[in-house]
């Protein structure tokens, strides 16, 4: 005989299971779904499909205007791979992501550990985080516009100010937005708007580890700096890289900023990725090679999005039970 | 060398929590606070670590003042009740830790910690990490990083009470034993009572503001200078009954409604004045007995009652019962063998002369002397 105990659902209990009390006509979940569907279809799945096709024609303006282009296999991607235009580019992503993503990440951490530790009364923190975090709230388009007349050769308020200061002498002036420092300038007024993300990723992580450990770590007799080097930063290691990777995936289709302030100028001098596709297509119309840029970085970001969530999946399972 | 000492340390919150309190504790010393949960036990060894800055007051560690001495060069090793493990960290390295911050060499921290593992028996943990293991195995890594380190003055905060019960037995066997400790002084927290006598060099009793008492194991529990301490140690607790003192012809009693207790002859001659006195009498359970139970070799008491029972817990070791006696409730400690049912009536005895009668006011021990209360609070 076995020892299982059946379990036996007792009378009420199936009774009210039974019991029908919400009766829905079968038509409205389907209208429910129906309708952010069809949205979705019309302004993201039919674009993309549209899209996937012309990267294999040779549509242009023209062309689709008459409605008479035709298939030409790789063709535009190859255009697009052989292009110096694209590698040109890539090189100024790479630069942007290491010293704007990076730069923005690093001196976020390191003024979220700077508040949390000097800083003590809970409302001046409060204060100066607000302070801090204003920029990130303005649009981005507002904040490029801002900086773009703070940024003029002549009438604009950085260099009036390097010349009161005596950095500069009366006549000089800094052409921030020429050819050879546009991109510097760009990575610069993000790092003003984006920093205090990382930094409010960063803070509220410390502010989040528990105090116990610390005091364990004083009474042991640990010093400052190893407290920072041995505590503090490996236990926000996983939260510094989620942050970089948010920073990183806002960096990634960075062109807000290019298009109001440079537009990609001058001489395509601080153009990224995105903006060329955005270019070929809107500007110039080129719809088959714009649609294989848009390939192109889809798949790039396919990769790394790829590489990050599995990143993710592991510290998320690292800190299940910790 | 290694001595604490506390001179009138104060410390508030949102009300004082140590006011003005004083202790000294030599070096090899085993000095055990007990005291109930919230009342400030944890704080008082926040204070000597250096974790909380005090309000008034002098710490010194061996005749040195380290009152303004940062944590981590006082040189005082603490467990903490939350373990406070490093999560990142594996157990081995959790234990070194210490060894590490004062850059000890390698081969002498692997073998400190080995030594310390062994008598903690977690030796086969070294390599997992803190959300890898139990509870009690937290509890033994933490309270191994407290023990490796070689401090002035260690703090030892609830280290065992997470522990399955034989672990902790075997553990508070070794803390008798464990010669690190007795090179330095040390101040374990606890609140089980039963820990605090086996362990106590002297033991001191918490209670609002600080130490109420400090003793021996004996001192305390025998001559509990008040109300609260005796309520406070041991298990089941005291049974304590509201009543007058009152002369019956020459003889000092104790009557509360229809109950009347003899006071002992000795405690009668200091409280001769003291007929129509609000007291409350203290009567531990393992000095109420059944006559039933009497051994024949002992006199037989003089004084004895009628009860009715109306619950009996067998412990095992010992029975606990509940009995109703002239309109009092009264605990008992009996033979674990008897089995007695609700409702049964029995004749219980009281040994009269180790009865404890305090101050219905303030809780004070009305048997100790009073010089004596003084020295200690």
């Amino acid at each position: 005989m076995s020892l299982k105990a059946e379990s036996v659902s007792p009378d009420w209990f199936k009774h009210k299971r039974a019991d029908k009390n919400l009766i829905v006509n079968p038509v409205i979940p389907w209208l429910m779904i129906g309708f952010p569907v069809l949205i979705l279809v019309a302004i993201v799945i039919y674009p993309t499909i549209w899209m996937g096709y012309h990267a294999f024609q040779n549509t242009n303006m023209m062309k689709l205007f008459y409605q008479d282009w035709e298939y030409i296999g790789w063709q535009n991607f190859a255009t697009v791979l052989s292009d110096d235009r694209m590698w040109d580019s890539v090189g100024r992503l790479i630069q942007y992501l290491i010293f704007g993503a990076c730069l923005e990440v690093l001196l976020g951490t390191i003024l979220a550990l700077t508040l949390f530790e000097l800083v003590k009364s809970q409302l001046a923190r409060v204060i100066i985080l607000i302070l801090l975090v204003l920029p990130m709230m303005l649009p981005p388009s507002i904040v490029a516009t801002l900086w773009k007349f703070l940024l003029q050769a002549y009438n604009g308020a950085v260099n009036h100010l390097l010349i009161k200061i005596g950095i500069l002498g009366p006549m000089e002036r800094i052409e921030w937005l020429d050819a050879g420092l546009s991109l510097w300038s760009l990575t610069m007024v993000d790092v003003w708007q984006w920093t205090a993300l990382p930094l409010l990723i960063v803070y509220s992580g410390r502010v989040s580890l528990p105090p116990a450990i610390y005091e364990a770590a004083k009474v042991d007799g640990a010093s400052q700096f190893m407290v920072l080097r041995r505590l503090t930063l490996p236990l926000l290691k996983e939260i510094i890289a989620i942050a970089f990777i948010i920073r990183f995936m806002d960096a990634y289709k960075f062109v807000d900023k290019v298009y109001v302030m440079t537009s990609g100028g001058p001489a395509q001098s601080s153009e990224l990725p995105v903006f060329i596709a955005f270019q070929k297509g809107i500007r110039e119309v080129e719809i088959g090679e714009a649609a294989a840029y848009a390939w192109i970085i889809f798949a790039v970001a396919m990769v790394l999005i790829t590489l990050f969530l599995k990143y993710l999946k592991k510290v998320l399972k690292a800190q299940t039970f910790a | 060398m290694a001595e604490l000492e506390l001179q009138s340390i104060c410390k508030a919150f949102q009300h004082p929590v140590l006011d003005r309190l004083s202790l000294k504790v030599p070096q090899g010393e085993f000095f055990v606070i007990v005291g109930p949960s919230g009342i400030g036990k944890t704080t008082l060894l926040r204070c000597i670590a250096g974790l909380e800055n005090l309000d008034g007051g002098k710490i010194l560690f061996d005749g040195q003042d380290v009152t303004n001495v940062p944590p981590y060069q006082r040189g005082a090793a603490m467990t903490f009740e939350s373990y406070a493990l490093y999560p990142h960290k594996t157990v081995f390295e959790n234990i070194a830790s210490p060894l590490v911050a004062a850059k000890t060499e390698v081969t002498e921290i692997r073998r400190r910690v080995q030594d310390v593992t062994k008598l903690l028996q977690i030796p086969h943990l070294l390599e997992r990490k803190p959300h890898e293991i139990s509870g009690g195995q937290k509890q033994r890594t933490a309270l191994g990083r407290t023990l490796v380190a070689k401090p002035k003055v260690y703090l030892l905060d609830e280290p065992i009470s997470h522990l399955d019960a034989k672990i902790r037995a075997e553990l508070r066997i070794q803390f008798h034993t464990l010669k690190e400790l007795r090179e330095v002084a040390t101040v374990y927290v606890t609140h089980d009572y039963a820990e605090a006598l086996s362990l106590g060099d002297r033991i001191g009793v918490m209670g609002d503001g600080g130490l109420v008492q400090i003793g021996t194991g004996r001192e305390v529990f025998d001559q509990p200078n008040s109300l609260f301490v005796a309520q406070h140690l041991g298990q089941p607790t005291i049974n304590v009954l509201d009543g007058q003192l009152q002369k019956d012809n020459e003889d000092l009693v104790f009557k509360s409604d229809e109950m009347q207790l003899p006071v002992s002859r000795e405690l009668a001659n200091k409280l001769k004045n003291d007929s129509g006195r609000e007291v409350k009498i203290g009567l531990r359970p393992q000095f109420i007995h059944c006559l039933s139970e009497w051994e024949n070799d002992k006199d037989l008491p003089v004084f004895s009652f009628q009860a009715e029972v109306e619950l009996n817990e067998a412990l095992g070791s010992y029975g606990v019962l509940l009995v109703k006696a002239m309109g009092k409730s009264l605990t008992v400690i009996t033979s674990p063998e008897i089995h007695y049912s609700p409702g049964q009536k029995v004749e219980l005895s009281i040994e009269t002369n180790r009865s404890l009668y305090f101050d219905a006011q303030n809780g004070m021990n009305l048997g100790t002397d009073l010089t004596r209360m003084e020295a200690d609070g």
